[in-house]
């Protein structure tokens, strides 16, 4: 046992910070010690090279190359960096261990800056991976590898829009802490009502929806722009603007929750 | 010192904690006692801040729990022997347990020993019984060398060697000067070591004392039973002659408030034969089921 002196040493903000680092080292080795970590790195990376692979095979009526093609996988490994930084918390909830962490670690906002800094490194990380296999995918398809004069923004850009999902991502598990119902919740919305709504808002309006904003990132052209959308397209930063604007007001809610709610 | 004051938690119209007040010494294991929703368990979330109450404090030697700046090192608690993610292996759980309070990696294989888990520190907790999971988690408790232990029912699913190491476990815990607070619904293996009870009923205290005042009330009965039954006539006169409480029970007699020495001193001057003569003491158990009768909020039947 410990002398008493330690009672006497007592949380501070300064504290708080220096035990940042030990947060960050915990995440890092919860992360690399379930299962479910190594499907979706495996999952991302057999998807970036299917998809690019199958496109390179199936689309014969455009020029592809593969400095194009590489990012097209990506708007799915940003659906699987979510859904990564959702169980970096529901996962939590759901085994208890969530209440070890708070125990251990009465900051809560330490706590959340050690997740989002893992969930950033978790888009980040799946998107090198969907955008690696992607290109791998390309010369497997026989594609020629093209101007590679604006792969590393690209690549940036889909970096940011990996990342942004993964932050946005924890912050809706942190609002809705179970797994089935913020993987389907946020699912449902990216992939089924925010098409919709798409369909049927002004494109001054619908150029703001979440994950319209971000896919815009990697500047792949796709079938529904209309002369009417590019018109009012937002640049780049500002789609990263919106897109980043939803990830962050996801996660101060859940912040803010995280806060106020009991843990069981 | 554990110092818990006025603590009071009320989810909706519901009271689960009403104005709890108690300490827990340090050098003594304290059972924590009560009905089924009783507020045990919201007074132990209380304690280490994962439960906020509406008033009240709990301080650890002067020290709210959220203000320590190393809470491992200071309460070690286990307050869900499952919380542990069933894919991860029992030394990588408490890996990420002891990174998160900067303890060192050392300190990992050492609680593995001392609860006897490094013969399974490489298998998936999702495989554990119920029993090894307990020990997991109090190893996890154990990381940060905490002088305060905070336990929410630790031996169940604990084989009974696995009880008697956890009993013994403890106990020396607390002889080394440690605090122990242990919530347990095996109140006749709490009696067999926890110094204090705390006992709750309906979220109100109902008592808080040392085990030993407890039972201090407790009455003795003598039962004697004579060789022939002109004799069990006589020594009950003799009995009631002497001033005890005695009645009879068929056979037997049952004396009240008196010891088997004194029984047997009168039945000896009288020359009186017994062929039975043994005492009862009401458990416990019995003490702390009359004082939480009224509270029981699910009885049986």
């Amino acid at each position: 046992m410990t002398s008493t002196t330690t009672f006497m040493n007592h949380r501070s903000a300064r504290s708080d910070v220096t035990s940042l680092p030990a947060a960050l080292n915990a995440e890092s080795i919860k992360i690399s010690t379930i299962r479910s970590t190594g499907a979706i790195t495996l999952l991302t990376a057999a998807i970036g090279i299917f998809a690019t692979w199958a496109t390179a095979a199936l689309v014969k009526d455009e020029v592809l190359v593969v400095s194009g093609v590489f990012v097209y996988s990506t708007f799915l490994t940003a659906v699987l960096a979510a859904i990564a930084s959702i169980l970096l918390v529901t996962s939590e909830v759901q085994h208890g261990t969530l209440a070890t962490a708070l125990t251990a670690q009465p900051a809560r906002w330490v706590l959340v800056a050690a997740k989002t800094v893992t969930a950033i490194g978790v888009g980040v990380r799946l998107g090198i991976i969907g955008m690696v296999t992607g290109f791998a995918g390309g010369l497997l398809g026989g594609l020629e590898i093209g101007d590679t004069s604006k792969m590393a923004a690209t690549a940036a850009w889909a970096l940011i829009f990996t990342a942004l999902a993964s932050v946005l991502g924890l912050g809706v598990g942190m609002i809705v802490r179970h797994s089935a119902a913020a993987i389907s919740g946020l699912l449902v919305w990216w992939l089924v009502a925010e098409n919709l709504l798409w369909a049927f808002l002004p494109a001054t309006v619908s150029r703001f929806l979440p994950f319209y904003a971000g896919g815009a990132l990697l500047g792949v052209d796709v079938d529904p722009n209309t002369p009417e959308t590019i018109a009012v397209a937002l640049t780049r930063t500002q789609d990263a603007l919106v897109f980043g604007g939803f990830a962050a007001a996801a996660l101060v809610a859940g912040t803010v929750l995280l806060h106020r709610r009991d843990t069981n | 010192m554990i110092t818990v004051a006025s603590l009071r938690k009320t989810y909706g119209t519901r009271t689960a904690v009403d104005d709890l007040t108690f300490d827990v010494a340090a050098g003594r294991v304290t059972g924590f006692v009560g009905p089924n929703g009783a507020g045990k368990s919201t007074t132990m979330r209380m304690m280490v801040g994962l439960t906020r109450p509406d008033s009240g404090s709990v301080r650890y030697d002067g020290t709210p729990y959220t203000s320590l700046r190393r809470p491992a090192r200071v309460v070690g608690s286990v307050l869900d022997a499952r919380c542990m993610h069933p894919g991860r292996t029992a030394r990588n759980h408490l890996r990420a347990t002891a990174a998160l309070s900067g303890i060192a990696r050392s300190r990992v294989e050492a609680v593995l020993a001392e609860v006897g888990m490094e013969s399974a520190a490489d298998q998936r907790a999702g495989g554990f019984s119920l029993g090894m999971r307990q020990r997991l988690a109090l190893a996890g408790a154990l990381l940060g060398e905490p002088q305060v232990l905070l336990l929410d029912e630790p031996s169940n699913g604990l084989d009974p060697d696995g009880i008697r190491w956890l009993r013994t476990y403890l106990s020396d815990f607390a002889d080394k000067g440690g605090s122990v607070f242990v919530s347990s619904h095996l109140i006749g293996e709490l009696a067999m070591f926890a110094d204090d009870l705390v006992v709750v009923g309906a979220g109100r205290l109902l008592a808080a004392e040392s085990v030993a005042a407890i039972t201090a009330g407790n009455e003795v009965t003598v039962v004697v039973q004579t060789a022939q039954p002109q004799q069990q006539v006589e020594l009950e006169r003799h009995l009631a002659q002497a001033g005890l409480a005695v009645a009879s029970d068929g056979p037997r007699l049952k004396v009240r408030n008196s010891s088997r020495s004194a029984v047997s001193a009168i039945a000896f001057a009288h020359g009186i034969a017994v062929l039975e003569l043994s005492e009862t003491t009401r458990s416990l158990e019995d003490s702390l089921l009359d004082l939480t009768a009224a509270t029981a909020e699910f009885a049986s039947a």
